[in-house]
Order: C-alpha cells, then sequence, then structure tokens
C-alpha cells in the first residue's frame, strides 16, 4: 500500500498530469477574469483545494451557456501535489552519492546558504529607510545580485553533493522555495492604504479588507478619547457595551453593501415612508442595503450599519443612527467628510464606521507619521497621458531619530519598519496622494529564487550543450 | 569554395541595392516647393517631438492603411498629401483615403462598395451627419451592447474626427471677424482638449509647444477686445508657418520657401536643439527598413526549402548570407527606434512584433552556427519565416498611429521594460523557433522522404535545446515581471491575465521537457507538443489582449482576435496531422 503511493509519487507522469491540469486551471482563471474581479476569481480557482470552474467562461459571453459549474483541483491541491510529488523524485532519485570530506564541506556550504537566504530575506545590506534617490535600476540590480550570491553559495554546495546533478536539484529546490514563497504570502501579507492631503500628517493606515465602528470623545480640549468596535462584533440583534462609554449600542442590521447616500426628498413617497426614523444624517439622507459589488463592475461593497444607542445608566434611547462607510472621508478619497456628532452626559462623541485604523509603529515600538509636502501628477505635453505621479513626503519617527524628506513614485516605493509604501492613487484636482501599503516579510523571496532556478537551469542546461558540442 | 565567394558578393551586393532603393529623397527642383525640407520640421503629438514627415506617415496611416496615396496611378507623398490638406488646397478634398470596409456603414452612408474600399472626404461630406448620428449613439452604449455595425461605425467617426480635429488645429484665424473672436477661441480651447498637433515649438516668447491656430489668435489684432487685457503677442514662427501654408494654397512656390527658410532659420537661432534626431527619423522612416527585410525574409525561406528538400549546399549558403543582410538592416532599425524614442526596443504589441522577429532570425543564425553541417538549413528556414511573419504582423499592428509612443506612468520604468519585456520576448521566440521547427518536422516527414532517422535526431536536437532555453527565459521573464509589480504594488504575483499567459508558456516548457525526462514522448511526440507550444505562445501574445482586462490589456484589435484565432486553428490542424500513425508518414524510416 505504502510503496503503491511512494510509485505513485514518483512517477514523472504525475508532473505532467498535475502541470497540464494546473494549465487549465490557470487558462480557466484567466477566462474567468472578464466577467469576474481578481479577488473572487482567486478565491474561486486559485486559493483553494477544489476549484469551481464555471462552463460559460469557456465559450464567448454572447453564448447562452447554462449555468453550470466543474469540480476541479483547485491550486492549492494541485500545489501540494506538486511539492509532494518533487520532494519524493528528488529524495528517491537524488541521494547524496558522495561521502568523507566532500560531504561535509557541501553540508557546509548548504549551512552557508542558508544562512545568506536568511540574512537577504531579513534585510542584510539594505538601509532601514529605503527609497529610491536616484536610478531605480541598481536597488533591484542589487538585489538580484544578492540572490545570485546566495544562489551561487547552494550551487556549490549542490555540486560538492550531486556532482553532474547539482543543476537539477538546485532548479527544483528554487521553484520549492517560490512556492512556499507565494504560500506564505497568501497567508501572511497585509495590504492597507494611506490617505493624505498636501500639507497634511497622517500616523495611520487603513485597512481597507476590515471596518471598525469609532467613537471619539471630543470634549477634552487636550486630547481625544477614541473607543472601537471591531467589524466582527457588528451582528444583527447584538447588543455591545464598549468600556469607557457610557452608552450601549444595539445592532439593528448590518448592510454589506450600501448605495451613495442621496437626498430624502428625492426618493419616492412609498419607499421614503418606510425609511425608519434615524437621527443625523439619516434623518436627511437616503441609506439602504445594496447587493454584494461584483467584482467586474469595479465598484467596491460600501458596507453600513443601523444602529439605535442607548444610555447605559438610564437606559434611555440616544436615537437610532445609520453609519455608512459612504461618510468616511478616505473611502470617497477626501470628497467629503460626514461625521456623526451627538451628546450624551453633556460629553460630545463622533461617530464613524470606518476601515479598521492601525497606528503607525516602528518595530522598536516607536510610533511615526508621514506628511505630505507636495502631490505631483504630471502628463504629456498635449496629452492628457498621465507621466508621473510622485509624493514628496516627510518621514518623521522622534524616538529613532528619523526626520527625512523623500520621494515615492510610480515603481519607487519607500521601504521603511517592515512595510513598503507605493504610490497608488490621488485625491481629487490632485490635491493629495493615495499610498498602498503593504507588510510583507517574504516579499524577498522572489528574488532569491528567482536567482536560484536561473543559476541551476542555466548550469543544467550549458552543461548538456556542452556535451553535445563535443560530441562529434 | 570560390564559387560560394562569388555568390555571398553577389547577394551581399543585391541586398544593398535593394535596402537604398527608396531612402534617397525625390529630387527637388529649386524652384519647386522645398517639401523634404518642411517633412523635416518639428511637430509634437501625443507627447512626442517628431518630424512632420512622421506625423503625416502616420496620420495617413490612421486613415488608409497606407504611408503614401494613389492618384490616378501616382504616388503622392504622405507630406504632399498633408500639405495638400491643412493649406486648404480645394482639391485636397478629392483624395481617396477614408478606408471603410464594412458594407453596412458604406450602405448607411450612401455609399458604393468600391475596390480598395477608399473614400474621399467630399464623397463623405453629405453623409457626415448620418455618421455623427450613429457614432454618437454607439457611444451612449455600453461596450458589451454595441455590435459589429455600432463598432465599425465608431471606427469610421474617429477617422473623420481625428481628421477634423488636425486640420482645424492648422486653421488660419487671422481674418475672423470681430464679432466671431469669442465663438472661435471658444472653440480652440475645447480643440486643445484633444490631441492636436502641436507645430509651433517652444522659443523665446514661449516656453510650450502650441498648435498653429491658437498662437495665430493669439496674434489677432482685435483680440484685446474679446479678453481684456490680453497681450496681442506676435509669434514669428507662427506667422512665418501661416504665410507659408498661404503660399502653398495659392502656388506660390517662391514664397512658400523663402518663408520656410525664415521658419528654419528663426527657430534655428532661437531653439537649436528641437531639430534633434528629426533628420535621422526622416531618413528612418524613408529606409522602411522592417518591410525590406522582410521580403528578403520571405526570399531566405523559399530558397531554404528547395535547398533543405533538395539537399542543395549552395543554395543554403546563398539563403543563409541573405539572411545575415536582411539581419543587418532589421537590426539597424531596432537601435534607430530605441535611439528616437529613448525607450528600450519592446514597447507595445508594434515593437514586440519586430523584436521576435529579430530574435528568431538571430535564433535562426545561432543553430546554422552551433549545429553546423546537420542543421542542414533548418536556420535559414526558421528564421526566414519567423522574420517574416512577425513583420509582416508588425505592419498590420501600426495602423494605430505613432508606433513610438510615450510610455503612460506606472510603465515608464526603463530598467523594467529592458529586463523584463526583453527576457519575455525572448522566450516567446524560443517557444515559436521550437514550435516551428516542430511544424517542418511533422510536414517533411508526412509529406516528403527528406526526414531520415538522422536529420529526425538533428531536428529534435534542435528542438530539445530551443526549449530548454525557452524555459530558461520565460521563467526568468515571467519572474521579473513579478518583481516588477512587486515594486510596483507590491504584490509578486496577482493572477493577471499576461502573468497567466506568461506562465503558462513556462508551464507548457516544462511538461516538454519532464514528458521527455519520463519517456513519455519521442522524437516526434515531442515535436507535437512543440507545435501545441506555438498554440500557447500566440494565446499568451495577443490572446490575453483580446480579453480586455487586466493592466496589459493594452492594443484590442478586432482583425487580430480574427487572425489570432485562424492561426490556433492552422496549428491544431498541424497537431493533428503531427499524430496520424507514423505507417502513413512518406519518412517510413522512423
Amino acid at each position: 500500500m505504502m510503496n503503491k503511493l511512494i510509485d505513485f509519487f514518483l512517477s514523472l507522469k504525475l508532473t505532467v498530469v498535475l502541470l497540464v491540469l494546473s494549465m487549465i486551471l490557470v487558462f480557466a482563471g484567466t477566462l474567468a477574469q472578464v466577467d469576474q474581479g481578481i479577488w473572487t476569481v482567486m478565491d474561486q480557482y486559485f486559493r483553494c483545494l477544489i476549484a469551481r470552474i464555471d462552463l460559460h467562461v469557456f465559450f464567448p459571453r454572447s453564448m447562452d451557456i447554462p449555468d453550470v459549474w466543474i469540480p476541479f483541483p483547485g491550486g492549492f491541491l494541485i500545489g501540494w501535489l506538486l511539492v509532494i510529488n518533487l520532494i519524493t523524485v528528488h529524495w528517491a532519485n537524488f541521494r547524496i552519492q558522495v561521502g568523507g570530506g566532500r560531504k561535509i564541506a557541501g553540508i557546509l556550504f548548504l549551512l552557508l546558504g542558508v544562512l545568506v537566504t536568511v540574512g537577504v530575506m531579513f534585510g542584510w545590506g539594505t538601509a532601514s529607510v529605503a527609497a529610491t534617490e536616484s536610478d531605480a535600476f541598481w536597488r533591484v540590480f542589487l538585489r538580484l545580485g544578492r540572490g545570485t550570491l546566495a544562489a551561487g553559495v547552494f550551487y556549490i554546495a549542490c555540486l560538492l553533493l550531486f556532482r553532474k546533478r547539482a543543476g537539477m536539484v538546485l532548479l527544483h529546490g528554487g521553484i520549492l522555495f517560490l512556492l512556499i514563497g507565494e504560500f506564505a504570502t497568501a497567508l501572511y501579507a497585509v495590504e492597507a492604504s494611506m490617505t493624505i492631503k498636501e500639507g497634511e500628517t497622517v500616523n495611520y493606515i487603513d485597512h481597507s479588507q476590515q471596518l471598525e465602528l469609532s467613537f471619539t470623545d471630543t470634549s477634552n480640549p487636550e486630547v481625544d478619547t477614541v473607543t472601537v468596535v471591531p467589524g466582527d462584533a457588528l451582528k444583527d440583534g447584538a447588543l455591545i457595551k464598549p468600556d469607557g462609554l457610557p452608552f450601549d449600542i444595539k445592532i439593528n442590521h448590518y448592510m454589506i453593501n450600501s448605495n451613495n447616500p442621496k437626498p430624502l426628498q428625492g426618493i419616492p413617497e412609498p419607499l421614503r415612508n418606510r425609511y425608519p426614523k434615524y437621527e443625523g444624517y439619516g434623518s436627511r439622507l437616503y441609506v439602504a442595503e445594496q447587493p454584494e459589488a461584483s467584482g467586474a463592475t469595479g465598484t467596491r461593497n460600501a458596507p453600513a450599519v443601523d444602529v439605535e444607542l442607548f444610555n447605559r445608566a438610564t437606559g434611555d434611547s440616544l436615537g437610532r443612527y445609520i453609519l455608512s462607510l459612504w461618510f468616511y472621508p478616505n473611502f470617497v478619497n477626501r470628497s467629503w467628510d460626514m461625521p456623526t456628532t451627538f451628546n450624551v452626559d453633556g460629553k460630545d462623541y463622533t461617530a464613524y464606521f470606518r476601515f479598521r485604523r492601525e497606528y503607525l509603529t516602528s518595530p522598536g515600538g516607536n510610533p511615526y507619521s508621514i506628511k505630505l509636502l507636495d502631490f505631483v501628477h504630471e502628463k504629456y505635453e498635449g496629452t492628457q497621458m498621465p507621466k508621473d505621479f510622485a509624493s514628496q513626503i516627510l518621514l518623521v519617527n522622534e524616538g529613532d531619530d528619523v526626520n527625512r524628506e523623500l520621494r515615492i513614485w510610480m515603481n519607487n516605493p519607500l521601504r521603511y519598519a517592515r512595510r513598503t509604501f507605493y504610490q497608488s492613487g490621488y485625491l481629487p484636482d490632485d490635491s493629495g496622494t493615495v499610498l498602498q501599503v503593504v507588510r510583507n516579510d517574504s516579499w524577498m523571496i522572489p528574488y532569491l529564487s528567482c536567482m536560484i532556478v536561473f543559476v541551476g537551469m542555466a548550469a543544467q542546461f550549458i552543461q548538456s550543450l556542452g556535451r553535445y558540442l563535443r560530441k562529434p | 569554395m570560390k564559387r560560394s565567394i562569388i555568390t555571398n558578393i553577389i547577394v551581399v551586393l543585391f541586398a544593398v541595392w535593394f535596402f537604398q532603393s527608396g531612402a534617397k529623397p525625390p529630387k527637388e527642383a529649386e524652384t519647386d516647393f522645398q517639401l523634404n525640407a518642411f517633412a523635416h520640421l518639428p511637430v509634437k503629438l501625443e507627447g512626442r517631438k517628431k518630424p512632420i514627415d512622421t506625423f503625416a506617415r502616420n496620420l495617413l496611416t490612421v486613415l488608409s492603411d497606407k504611408q503614401s496615396v494613389r492618384v490616378d496611378g501616382e504616388g503622392v507623398s504622405a507630406v504632399k498629401w498633408l500639405l495638400d490638406n491643412i493649406s486648404g488646397r480645394p482639391e485636397a478634398m478629392d483624395y481617396k483615403v477614408f478606408r471603410i470596409e464594412n458594407l453596412d456603414v458604406l450602405s448607411s452612408l450612401g455609399l458604393e462598395e468600391r475596390k480598395r474600399f477608399r473614400y474621399s472626404y467630399r464623397e463623405l461630406l453629405p453623409a457626415l451627419n448620418t455618421l455623427d448620428g450613429a457614432a454618437r449613439s454607439a457611444y451612449g452604449k455600453e461596450d458589451r451592447q454595441r455590435d459589429l455595425y455600432d463598432k465599425q461605425v465608431m471606427k469610421v467617426a474617429n477617422k473623420i474626427y481625428l481628421f477634423q480635429n488636425v486640420m482645424a488645429s492648422f486653421e488660419d484665424p487671422s481674418s475672423i471677424p470681430q464679432e466671431q473672436l469669442m465663438a472661435t477661441a471658444q472653440r480652440y480651447m475645447r480643440l486643445e482638449n484633444y490631441s492636436i498637433p502641436l507645430v509651433i515649438p517652444p522659443n523665446s516668447g514661449n516656453p510650450r509647444w502650441r498648435p498653429l491656430m491658437s498662437t495665430l489668435l493669439a496674434s489677432h489684432p482685435a483680440m484685446n477686445t474679446v479678453i481684456e487685457g490680453h497681450d496681442i503677442s506676435v509669434d514669428p514662427l507662427a506667422v512665418h508657418m501661416g504665410v507659408m501654408l498661404a503660399a502653398y494654397r495659392t502656388g506660390n512656390a517662391d514664397l512658400f520657401n523663402n518663408e520656410l527658410m525664415e521658419y528654419g532659420a528663426v527657430l534655428q537661432a532661437d531653439n537649436p536643439a528641437v531639430f534633434d534626431k528629426l533628420a535621422f527619423e526622416v531618413f528612418y522612416n524613408r529606409l522602411g527598413a522592417f518591410m525590406k527585410s522582410a521580403t528578403l525574409y520571405l526570399l531566405v525561406f523559399i530558397l531554404s526549402l528547395f535547398g533543405w528538400l533538395l539537399r542543395k549546399e549552395g543554395l543554403i549558403g546563398a539563403a543563409r548570407a541573405l539572411m545575415v543582410c536582411a539581419f543587418i538592416p532589421h537590426t539597424f532599425a531596432i537601435i534607430a527606434r530605441c535611439f528616437l524614442s529613448g525607450y528600450p526596443p519592446v514597447t507595445n504589441l508594434y515593437s514586440s512584433a519586430i523584436f521576435i522577429g529579430w530574435a528568431a532570425v538571430a535564433a535562426g543564425i545561432v543553430i546554422e552556427l552551433v549545429f553546423r553541417k546537420k542543421a542542414a538549413g533548418m536556420g535559414n528556414l526558421v528564421g526566414g519565416i519567423a522574420g517574416f511573419a512577425t513583420l509582416l504582423i508588425a505592419h498590420f499592428l501600426a495602423g494605430d498611429g505613432d508606433t513610438m509612443e510615450q510610455m503612460r506612468a506606472v510603465l515608464d520604468t526603463r530598467f523594467w521594460l529592458a529586463t523584463h519585456v526583453i527576457t519575455i520576448s525572448f522566450g516567446y521566440m524560443a517557444t515559436f523557433v521550437a514550435g516551428t521547427i516542430g511544424v517542418f518536422y511533422i510536414f517533411g516527414g508526412l509529406f516528403t522522404r527528406r526526414l531520415d532517422e538522422e536529420t529526425s535526431e538533428n531536428l529534435y536536437r534542435m528542438m530539445y535545446g530551443t526549449t530548454c532555453f525557452a524555459l530558461l527565459l520565460s521563467f526568468v521573464g515571467t519572474v521579473l515581471g513579478g518583481l516588477w509589480a512587486d515594486d510596483s504594488w507590491g504584490r509578486f504575483w496577482g493572477w493577471d491575465p499576461k502573468e497567466n499567459g506568461a506562465l503558462l508558456i513556462v508551464i507548457w516548457n516544462a511538461i516538454m521537457l519532464h514528458a521527455r525526462y519520463g519517456m513519455m514522448v519521442k522524437n516526434r511526440g515531442f515535436a507535437v507538443m512543440a507545435v501545441a507550444g506555438n498554440i500557447v505562445t500566440a494565446w499568451s501574445w495577443f490572446g490575453v489582449n483580446q480579453l480586455g482586462v487586466g493592466l496589459h490589456s493594452y492594443g484590442f484589435t478586432q482583425s487580430a482576435s480574427f487572425w489570432l484565432l485562424v492561426f490556433v486553428l492552422v496549428q491544431f490542424t498541424v497537431v493533428l496531422i503531427g499524430l496520424v500513425p507514423t505507417r502513413l508518414w512518406k519518412s517510413s524510416s522512423l
């Protein structure tokens, strides 16, 4: 039984079959993007064990194809089977066949390679604040160079241990490393964004995949006290009693998506009659639940929550409010700011339903902030075609003694404190910038594995080419 | 030995003669309009400075798919055509330059179908309102609701709008009465929102490129009655250009030439740097190296085909020499494009076709060198057909206007264009080369007796070697693309259609090698798989762009979809043919 299983995984036929299946999956996943958003496609095809391939993706959209789907091995399943297949084949066929000093030297080089790799991954040889100051390409060359260094050490190790098969082992090791890196990225990488107006200083990022309900006590002129309720807690019918607030929050209804608020007067009579009696913006604006946005239209979901507040001491209702993501300025690129304000026991509160906010801190725990000094949106003369987007920023971290003026522009991000800040968008009238902020500790793995595979493959092919040319 | 030297000399002489023909400007008498000098004047359009020669050729190509006009069997150069039009000569309206090939559109415009499908502006005039109405209704629809007629109407209307905008940007407003000035100024401001030729270069009076009509309007003597506090600025360049066009309209060659020289002298004194590269670009245009190389590559292919089938060393040698002769101007023209545009060689579909063709020919030469006698002309065959086919594809892709366009902000990084794009193009090329050898293997084996055991082994070796390189290059190219994405927005892999297309090529090459290592296929099976690689590569190169989604969705064209489908079906047929049992093959030794 066990032997049969091993034989199954030992076969190159399995490799070929799995690779063919992955081609079909990738092909279908590409065609599906014509009418589905990339995130939906990713979950449905690639980041799953069993994929659901919709039949209609293979046909022109004008044809009337029944709405059926075919179960198919998903990206994770194929990936894992390939990894097992690869390891089994190598374990069986590429045994270390050397001994003595050569073996020891090989293992030492292997360890050295691991050391170099780990060092490169965690920032050996890079500045703590890394932004492009002059020519961009040196930065990438240097990274690839570090990758080549690691690859070179590994190649020597493989040469010592596997002789003629060194390239083969190395290149497959590189592929394995690449797959592991992508798996880690899928699990751990976090994408957020940062919106800054010109002249403004911002010290937090918006996690656009997560939401929270925030209440700010603004009665103290010295400090604001913020209390947040995480989005997970906002279940229909829940009664939330946050510490530090003198009131309870009852969740009437959580809406996955809501409309862009419209004036209530413009709404047809019957709809308006059924519309709840809200306080705040809801008394003047119409906000209602909408079907979930599909990726194809390029729109985002704008959740909203219908809440009622109760004074905790007296149990009296403080009013029913609708809090929509549409009211949050960073969701609408600062087109407007609509804070919901109310007063409880003589204290003023401001409420938002907003993206989960995370305040920026360096690994040492010191807070830092970014000020946008200038935003540049250049166009080619006589056209509307963008030539350049650039944010001139001031990065300040008093605790770590960082105070630097830097430029973030297309293809030239800032890397600082394990986060990378990319130029991503801009506010209306070029009045500010939107930065994409990514935290991904495995981001160097593709650089490393690219060079490892390259060195392994090149060595292998050159070896066989040489053998062929030497033949008469 | 001696014979081959003589052949080579003849081939080289022939190639030199072939390439120089048409590269020299036509002779002009001193009393004629100095069109050649006019063609060298600078203009800025779509963000790039170029000579009027390029502008005229591109505009004509967009309208009529050709770089010159035929009138009564005589060729009229693009510059003369442009000058006739912008100067407002009445007979310019009779040039048949608007290509409309859709019969429904023609009948709705009240036009008769005709050979070559080209119509003059005068013929279109009565139908312009109808066309405008149809185009507006088509634009009002969502893309999915538009049918073929809508798309064709939009295509034709875009040509007309483009033409009208260009004409309007060369208007001379100096005789406009005062009461119409305001309306004219507003019209010009609207026009400036479109991409129109900016023909007045920066000079000491103004640091920006400007279109002629607005510059002339600013010097209109009554402008200060329209805009309060307007400073009537007389731009000498605009005045010279205006007089030049008027002189051309009235047929006054002396005045035209005089004004042209004055214009050149003023500009030379004021902003000499503006003339940089212009003369070289005009030369590049006139040389037309790509189409000439394509013709020679076809010849190379035909010669080598006979040489290969009949085992004639002499023919193969001559073809090899011819291939090298065509390769040199091809290389030169690619370098010239880099110099002119300031970008690495591949920036759009057009340049990718040119580059992949170049790389395929280079690979053909390498195959000839590495395999020497064993190649038996296979390198010529592959280089010839691949060079010809890709340059022909490039020719048809050139119809969108300037092929040296400026890059959008996110793509504007010479580093990644020079590494990722070049490597991935080499990967495409190598897969195509292996696939082409595969086609020769199948046809040679099935229909001729040429494929003996030795040839079969040699062809397999070539395919195997190329596939190894294809895998190496497409893998590295794909990963570099991911690294670019990581550097641009922090996502190494985003399952974008073009990324996926590149990944499919990598996987397919890996499948081929593993199938071979696992003894699942022999020589013939490997050839069949290589042909299938053509399908994968073609889809990745052109197919994903047709989906119209993703970051790489540039260059959508309807006819490209059609030809892609044809190509895929042909290659699929070859695959099926390759699966015919070997006992039916003519080369029975297998």
